[in-house]
């Protein structure tokens, strides 16, 4: 049981770094204008959130506008 | 304010602030640890590890508490409002000393055998039953986890991409985490210390956190029952809310009318403006804010609004609500029907007193 527990935690945080790099890269620009040319160090400092909330920012991402000019 | 963000919004008084936090949080370990190795020697002598476990969770017990009770303090008395100003590093700091505290925690107690640390906090002690055996690290385990979120998600970016009721709903868990450390230390205390006077500051703590809210709580209470009496001329939309010297120059004032929203009244320039008394932040109470640089004042975070349109000022680009106001003689009437946020209102101008 404890083990289970300890593997859902580890493996949610897992697909939270993963989606976190992508994320703080491009998506933020796309679902926040205010975070555009913002410094990396801003960035860093919200990943633990990103970990954390992953599931709610994937979704603002989907739902976003395309850039002008995206394919 | 949202033009783009930074990593830290840091000014002379957040320096300040951070300043003092730092040396406080050094300041109290080294006390605890130096009080800790002079009180107990010899066959009673407390280990370095166990020394700093104490000290860390003590002090991030102590930081959670005045993090609690500056939001009832400065809704009871204006003096308190620094302290709110930069609460959310208050609030950080609190997480990364009860981080360490859990940290050298498990390692100490949990990290030597072949078993992961985790795993081994999560199953050494599986008395749920018990009050006096019971697993009260899972209580500070699962309170770490809440100020933890709390922590990671104290940047404006949360703020603005969650929205404001639920950024402010997910952070009001921060009494459920209160209440699991309340536990923490109850049970923790009743385990390895039974000193009296341990628990009765435990004790003393929750009576004050609780105390505050519930007299800040009345107060608020007592001053929308006043409001709610508050109704509309049977001629038009204007309600008395109160006499100009009532407003302090540069300063605001909150009035509530009919049970709805409040609204803030400022006075400044021989004028009275009128605007939501939601900061459009994080919802704080701009009518106990004050006037600076021409602008209505945040009393939490700073943040702007010109008093005439509710806009902030460029480049910023946040607007709150306004209502028309006009003074009668002495008497300030505002139509209580919330304009567009950002909608201009020609301020009232007081007429001379000529009486004195």
């Amino acid at each position: 049981m404890a083990e289970a527990i300890l593997l859902i935690i580890l493996g949610y945080a897992a697909v939270g770094a993963g989606f976190g790099v992508p994320f703080l890269l491009r998506g933020i620009d796309r679902i926040d204008p205010a975070a555009r040319g913002s410094p990396w160090t801003f960035r860093l400092l919200i990943l633990p959130g990103v970990i954390a909330l992953w599931p709610v920012l994937a979704r603002r991402w989907r739902r976003a506008p395309r850039p002008e000019g995206a394919p | 304010m949202s033009v783009g963000y930074v990593t830290v919004q840091w000014n002379r008084h957040k320096r300040v602030y951070d300043s003092l936090v730092g040396g406080g949080v050094a300041l109290y370990l080294a006390l605890f640890i130096i009080a800790g190795k002079t009180l107990y020697t010899g066959a009673h002598a407390i280990s370095d590890e166990i020394l700093a476990i104490r000290a860390l969770g003590t002090c991030a017990y102590l930081m959670l508490h005045v993090v609690l009770c500056t939001g009832p303090l400065a809704r009871l008395d204006r003096r308190f409002l620094p302290l709110l100003y930069n609460r959310r590093h208050l609030g950080v700091a609190t997480f990364l000393v009860a981080l360490a505290h859990a940290t050298i925690a498990i390692g100490f107690y949990h990290g030597f055998g072949n078993v992961n640390p985790f795993i081994s906090l999560l199953t050494s002690n599986v008395n749920l039953g018990s009050l006096s055996a019971f697993p009260f690290q899972l209580l500070g385990l699962a309170a770490l986890l809440i100020l933890f979120l709390m922590a990671a998600t104290s940047h404006d970016f949360w703020l603005k991409n969650l929205g404001a009721p639920a950024w402010k709903r997910l952070h009001m868990v921060v009494y459920l985490a209160y209440a699991l450390l309340v536990l923490h230390v109850a049970l923790g205390i009743l385990q390895t210390q039974r000193s009296p006077w341990l628990a009765g500051l435990v004790g003393a703590g929750v009576v004050i956190v609780a105390g505050l809210h519930v007299v800040a709580g009345l107060r608020e209470r007592g001053h929308d029952r006043r409001g709610a009496q508050r109704t509309a001329r049977v001629n038009g939309p204007w309600v008395d809310v109160g006499c100009v010297d009532d407003v302090p120059d540069r300063r605001g004032m909150t009035a509530t009318v009919g049970g709805g929203e409040r609204i803030a009244l400022f006075r400044y320039d021989g004028c009275i403006s009128a605007t939501t008394n939601v900061c459009a932040h994080q919802g704080g109470p701009l009518g106990e804010g004050r006037i600076i640089d021409g602008c209505v004042t945040c009393p939490w975070h700073g943040w702007q609004y010109r008093p005439g349109d509710g806009q902030s000022p460029p480049p910023f680009t946040e607007r709150i609500a306004t209502h028309r106001v006009r003074v009668v003689g002495r008497r300030i009437q505002v139509d209580p029907t919330p304009l567009a946020p950002g909608t201009a209102v020609t301020p009232a101008r007081i007429e001379e007193d000529h009486h004195g």
